[in-house]
């Protein structure tokens, strides 16, 4: 079966993981623009940030086989430096409606600060514009809080229930989510919080609709495997297929297509590794092996 | 007269909302759409045509050379075509508005923006203006980047200095590209291009890996002795499809008598030793042999 990682971090991951994904089955992964474990100190450093999304990373999965997407975003952390975050708004549609960018994220409350609000507030108005998908980061600490507020505010700024996924749910919020409309996506951390064990007991309790699974590996602790790994312990605890395969795959599809972004019929064949990434028609390289063997040559 | 065919081009293959979506951009352009509104422009197209291939006609391909020699579309995909339509649709493509413009507008380019953005270089009037620009493309790691600039384009050979265009044919070399399509070759294949082709198939010789095919377009009539050396060390290894670029490469290389002592049996490499035996050995005459080349098409 294939899965879908709609929310992981490549750009702080070696090739090694990309390799492992690949082989466990991952076929798509989407990339949220988030920060970079430290603050950003200049609007250029986002700008070369939003250009390695949609470009250099995207070109690297390539060449394992997997479709990489991204979402283009002013996370809530940097949105408290108020000048830079300013900045980096006004070049936000410079990148947001680029090829491949599936939403608005990831983005909301860390805080949950006025200066967060402002920015958050601005992204939700760019995305109900263009008719975009929101992913919304809540928060670690005042996680049921930010969670509702996040929502309360996405639907004033006009944002329809169907377009909003709210990320790192756990089993206190979820209900909140769906009963809103919205997407709940759950990520899948090791050792601590949403562990696999717990995902699978949230799939039996709540049935698959809505629910997507995720695992934001990023450049901390964290499993790039997590989603295949949950969908074979939901397997061998008698989940059933359909709704692995809903939570693990077609919910996130569902979700991120309505972007218009995501050639479907496409994801469905099998992985052609193309290092010229020039997604056409032609079989010459369908079932190659991605050429990990040798290094990027440049 | 280039810029006509690709509207042209682009009009057959464009869907009806992809139509819509050209007309009101070249009303946005006329306004003079710029900065933000004009990369707007180029990330929206993405909505309205698809990474497709062209499907070019012969009689396409052969307008497309008459147009600009040395110059071909027919490893462009669909969306890249609107894109360049995009951009030879600015009224102020000769002014300093332009130039300043063009140049900001790799700095929030995806891969494939970047990619119609190099495509069009060779299109547009007073070219070198670029070449810095052009240059930039040689230092990508993406290979789709790279051949956007350097393959099916007159460009490279008419602006680049020696040390560019070295570069360009030896990465293009270490690439694994079809350095046929690396336009006028032919007319710069200097003694210090031969040598740094000759040095990169000793290193890969002394690491015990397989050359490039491109290798043998890199060799001309220079460095005599080390030539002859690859030629004939190289020969009792070599698989047919590489003999048979090592009989043009020869004759190119000025090794006549080591070409009429080869003497292949192979039907396949038979009719290039012929080729070659009679002088036909310009850069065309290797396509056939890159017939695994699914970006030609
Ligand atoms: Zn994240």
């Amino acid at each position: 079966m294939q899965y879908f990682d709609p929310h992981i971090h490549m750009s702080s991951r070696t090739t090694d993981d990309y390799q492992n994904m690949a082989a466990a089955g991952i076929r798509a992964v989407i990339e949220p623009a988030f920060w970079m474990g430290q603050p950003r100190t200049n609007v250029g450093s986002f700008i070369d940030y939003f250009a390695s999304l949609v470009g250099w990373e995207r070109f690297r999965a390539s060449q394992f086989g997997i479709a990489h997407y991204c979402t283009i975003g002013i996370n809530s952390k940097e949105a408290n430096n108020e000048g830079l975050a300013r900045e980096a708004l006004e070049i936000l549609p410079n990148f947001a409606l680029k090829e491949g960018v599936v939403a608005i994220g990831e983005i909301g409350y860390d805080e949950i600060t006025p200066a967060e609000e402002y920015v958050y507030q601005r992204q939700l108005e760019f995305a109900v514009e263009h008719d975009m998908v929101v992913m919304v980061h809540s928060p670690h600490r005042d996680k049921k809080n930010g969670i509702i507020r996040s929502i309360d505010v996405a639907r004033e700024a006009g944002v329809p229930m169907n377009k909003l996924v709210i990320d790192h749910n756990n089993e206190e919020t979820v209900d909140d989510v769906l009963n809103s409309g919205a997407w709940a996506a759950f990520t899948i951390y090791p050792n601590t919080k949403m562990g696999s064990e717990r995902m699978v007991e949230v799939v039996r309790k709540y049935g698959p609709e809505r629910i997507i699974v995720d695992s934001s590996a990023d450049w901390g602790v964290s499993d790039p495997l997590s989603v295949p790994k949950t969908a074979n312990l939901m397997r061998e605890r008698g989940i059933d297929e359909k709704a692995i395969e809903l939570s693990c795959w077609g919910n996130a599809l569902a979700a991120y297509a309505q972007s218009g972004q995501i050639d479907e019929e496409e994801l469905a064949k099998p992985a052609v590794i193309d290092q010229r990434q020039s997604y056409n028609d032609n079989t010459v390289l369908r079932g190659q092996q991605p050429r990990v063997d040798e290094p990027v040559p440049n | 007269m280039v810029r006509e065919l690709l509207t042209e081009l682009m009009e057959e293959r464009l869907s009806d909302n992809g139509r819509i979506f050209w007309n009101k951009a070249q009303s946005e352009l006329q306004e003079g759409a710029e900065g933000q509104g004009f990369a707007k422009l180029l990330a929206l197209a993405s909505r309205y045509a698809k990474r497709q291939p062209l499907g070019l006609t012969e009689t396409e391909l052969a307008a497309a050379e008459g147009a600009l020699p040395g110059w071909s579309p027919r490893a462009w995909n669909r969306l890249e075509l609107l894109r360049v339509n995009l951009i030879l649709a600015r009224p102020d493509l000769p002014g300093d508005s332009f130039e300043r413009d063009f140049e900001a507008q790799f700095r929030f380019a995806d891969e494939g923006e970047t990619c119609a953005l190099y495509r069009s270089i060779p299109l547009l009037p007073q070219g070198e203006r670029f070449v810095w620009r052009a240059t930039e493309a040689c230092r990508t790691n993406m290979q789709t980047v790279f051949e956007a600039i350097a393959l099916d384009s007159p460009y490279p050979v008419t602006h680049f200095d020696d040390t560019a265009w070295n570069q360009l044919v030896i990465k293009a070399l270490f690439l694994d590209c079809p350095l046929y399509r690396v336009s006028g070759l032919d007319q710069r294949l200097s003694p210090e291009l031969t040598r740094m082709a000759l040095d990169w198939a000793e290193e890969r010789h002394s690491a015990g890996r397989a050359y490039h095919l491109g290798l043998w377009l890199c060799l001309g009539p220079h460095d005599e002795a080390r030539v002859l050396r690859l030629l004939t060390d190289h020969w009792p290894s070599a698989s047919e499809t590489e003999r048979a670029a090592m009989v043009l490469a020869a004759e190119r290389a000025g090794q006549q008598a080591w070409l009429a002592s080869v003497e292949p049996q192979d039907p396949e490499v038979l009719p290039y030793w012929q080729n070659a035996k009679e002088g036909r050995s310009d850069q065309t005459q290797f396509a056939p042999l890159f017939a695994d080349d699914h970006s030609a098409q």
